[in-house]
Formats: structure tokens, sequence, C-alpha cells
């Protein structure tokens, strides 16, 4: 009997002790992160409001960092391996940076927020021993994707100009930058979403046996021999989707472009004949009659 | 590696993922919300690559070259469409597209 009792109370308090955050305190951070968030989008209040709603959702951050940081402090006095103390750096620059991603209202800005987090997301990639991945990250994404998006942004330049005022901070962007879409239900159902998933981490998954951790590093080698036995069915794949894109991307967006840049496209009206913006529309040649493209029904 | 650092970068992926899918709701601009599943992206990276790190499987690499193919794919076909779009409104606003709504 005596035994029975504490084969069921030991396995409780090790759960207590495994509770690293407590559930109502990541309600409680939870709640204030979403109200900074709520706060920092892009509106029309000003910018008193965005500089409170920083600060909130710094101060959420800052204390589940310490929280986190205390308690990996009380393991490693254990004997336990600590975190790197970059670690808390790149966390805390990655999600700030992402932060500002999505509430700056300048296009541009987002892009450059965008590659501080790919940095740092890279520094973190250095610290699990993913060297390779790292490199990948930020030739990929720092390198290519966000050129294409920085090439997109000065493409499409807005020009609309609804506030005149030059010494406004928002002058020049157009109202669909400055004005945030549905921010109360996405602030909502996005801490929300937060909240669970890091229940789920750090309340509820010490529960769950944990496998085998290890202590083994892969080395870029390894990675690469698993990548060209094991996986190479993926990085044939891999390729097709690439050339897939590709060609895609070109048939989507192509558009014949006169050689002649002096005079603009509009007054040249052998010049817009030849431009087509549809791209399903069936080329005939020989007419310049839009209603002979269907066949005769003899 | 422990359990406790793995955690730690869950809740990254985690914040990560979760400010994307935030971004992408309340952005109107186009750009923007294609960078914003570029964070939901990385936030996926983070957690595939803190797993593979704690098991010692090379898994969670392979699958996260995967998810960089995937991504530049996206990147390239989504401004294609961006750009076709802009030129047919004249306007980067995903509200210009209402209709489609049904």
């Amino acid at each position: 009997m005596h035994m029975h009792l504490t084969a069921n109370v030991i396995p409780s308090l090790c759960l207590a002790q495994l509770t690293i955050v407590p559930p109502a305190l990541i309600s409680i951070l939870c709640v204030l992160a979403g109200v900074g968030t709520f706060l920092l989008m892009p509106s029309r209040r000003g910018a008193g409001p965005r500089r409170i709603g920083a600060t909130l959702a710094l101060l959420a951050l800052a204390v589940f960092g310490v929280l986190l940081f205390r308690y990996a402090a009380g393991q490693a006095s254990q004997g336990q391996p600590a975190l790197s103390p970059y670690f808390w750096i790149f966390a805390a620059i990655t999600i700030i940076g992402a932060l500002r991603v999505v509430t700056h209202p300048h296009p541009v800005y987002c892009a450059l927020y965008f590659v501080l987090t790919v940095f740092s997301t890279a520094g973190l990639f250095v610290l699990l021993a993913a060297e390779f991945m790292a490199a990948a990250l930020v030739m990929i994404y720092a390198g290519a994707i966000l050129v294409t998006y920085v090439f997109v942004i000065m493409l499409a330049q807005q020009t609309q100009q609804s506030i005149t005022d030059a010494s406004h901070p928002l002058s020049g962007l157009p109202e669909y930058d400055r004005v945030a879409r549905e921010p109360i239900a996405a602030t909502l159902i996005g801490f929300i979403l937060m909240g669970l998933l890091l229940f789920v981490i750090f309340d509820l998954a010490p529960q769950q046996p944990a496998g085998e951790p290890t202590t083994a590093v892969a080395t870029v080698r390894q990675l690469g021999e698993r990548l060209f036995s094991q996986d190479l069915m993926s990085v044939e794949v891999a390729g097709i989707i690439l050339t897939l894109a590709m060609v895609g991307a070109i048939a989507i967006a192509r558009r014949r472009i006169p050689a002649d840049e002096s005079t603009p496209v509009e007054a040249r009206p052998d010049l817009m004949e030849l431009i087509d913006d549809d791209p399903h529309a069936i080329p005939v040649y020989g007419t310049k009659n839009p209603g002979q493209k269907s066949y005769p029904e003899t | 590696m422990n359990e406790l650092i793995l955690q730690h970068y869950l809740a990254v992926g985690a914040a990560l993922f979760v400010i994307g899918l935030i971004g992408f709701v309340i952005r109107r601009n186009l750009i923007v919300m294609f960078l914003s599943t570029e964070l939901m992206f990385q936030g996926c990276a983070v957690n595939l690559i803190a797993f593979g790190a704690f098991y010692g499987n090379l898994g969670g690499q392979v699958f996260t070259i995967m998810v960089l193919v995937i991504a530049a794919a996206e990147a390239s076909l989504a401004l294609g469409l961006v750009v076709l779009l802009y030129r047919h409104k004249n306007t980067l606003d995903a509200n210009a597209w209402r209709e489609l709504k049904g």
C-alpha cells in the first residue's frame, strides 16, 4: 500500500517540477504580447500607442526570457548541459525582427527586417550544429529570395500619395500599407495559438517519453552522403520543382517590352498591338482582328 | 542536447510561425503577405533543425532543404503572380481582388 502510494505521488511531484512556465503565466504573457502586437500594427493611431505597444510586447518577451533563463540556469547548476548565451541573443533578435516584418508599414523595411530575421535564424542553426543549413539559409533567403522581393517592391513602386504632408512618417504610403486588416481577430487567433503551442511545449511535452537524445554531431559530409544516397529521389524532385517554378514564373510574368523607351508605349499603337497581357491568348497570325481568333464554324 | 534546450528552440519556432500567421492576416500588401509566409516557413525550419539536432538524425536537415526549395519555388511563382495582378489593377492591395471571395 505504501509502495503504491509513493509510486503515484512521485510522478506527480516530478510533473510539478517539470512545469517550466505555469499555464496561467503563459496566458498572461500571451495576452500582454497580444495587446502589444495589436498596438504595434499599422493603423491610424499615432506614434504614442505604437510606442506603448512596443514596450508591452518587449516586456512580455523579456519576462518569458527571464523565466526560461532562470530555469535553464537552475538546470545548468545541477550539471545539465547549459544553453549557449548566444541562444538568447539570437532568439531575441529573431522574434523582434519577425514582429517588425509584420508591423512595419514600409514594405522595403519589412524586407530588410526579414533579412535580419534570416541572419539570426542562421545563427540559431549554427548553435544547433547545422552549419550547412545556416549557410544555405543566408544564401537562398537573404541572397536570392529577398533580392526578388525587393525587385518586385521597386517594380510596383506605389505612387498614390494620400498623405501630402512630407513630415508625416507615413507620407507617400498607400492606404493599404497604413491600415491593418482584421487586427483584433488576427491577434486573438494568433496568440491563442501561441499560448496553446507554448503550453504543449513547456507543460505537456515533459510528460511524454523523450526518446533517445544524442550528443552525436552531424557533419556536412554526413549530410551530403545521406542526401545523395538515401534521399536521392527527393533531390531529383526538388530539381524538377525548381525548374517548373522557373518556367511557370517566366510564363506568368512575361511581357514584351519595346526596345525604344523614349516614347511611351501607349502612344505607339503598333507596339500596343504586340503587347499581350493575357497569358491564355491564342496568337493568330495574318490577322489583326481579335474576333477572328475563334475558329470558323464550317 | 537535453530536452530543455530542445524546448527553447521549439518555442522560438512557434513564435516565428504565429507571428507569420498574424502578418499574413493583417497585412493588405500582397508582397508583405508573402513575406509573412516566408516567416512561417522559417518557424518550421527551426523546429525541424532542432528536432534533428536533438535526436542526432539528419532527416531534419534534409527536410529543411526541401522546405527551402519549396520556399524558393513559392516565392518565384507568387511574385510572378503579384506582378501580373499589379499590372491589371495598378495596386498591390489584396482587397482590390475582393470579388474573388464570391
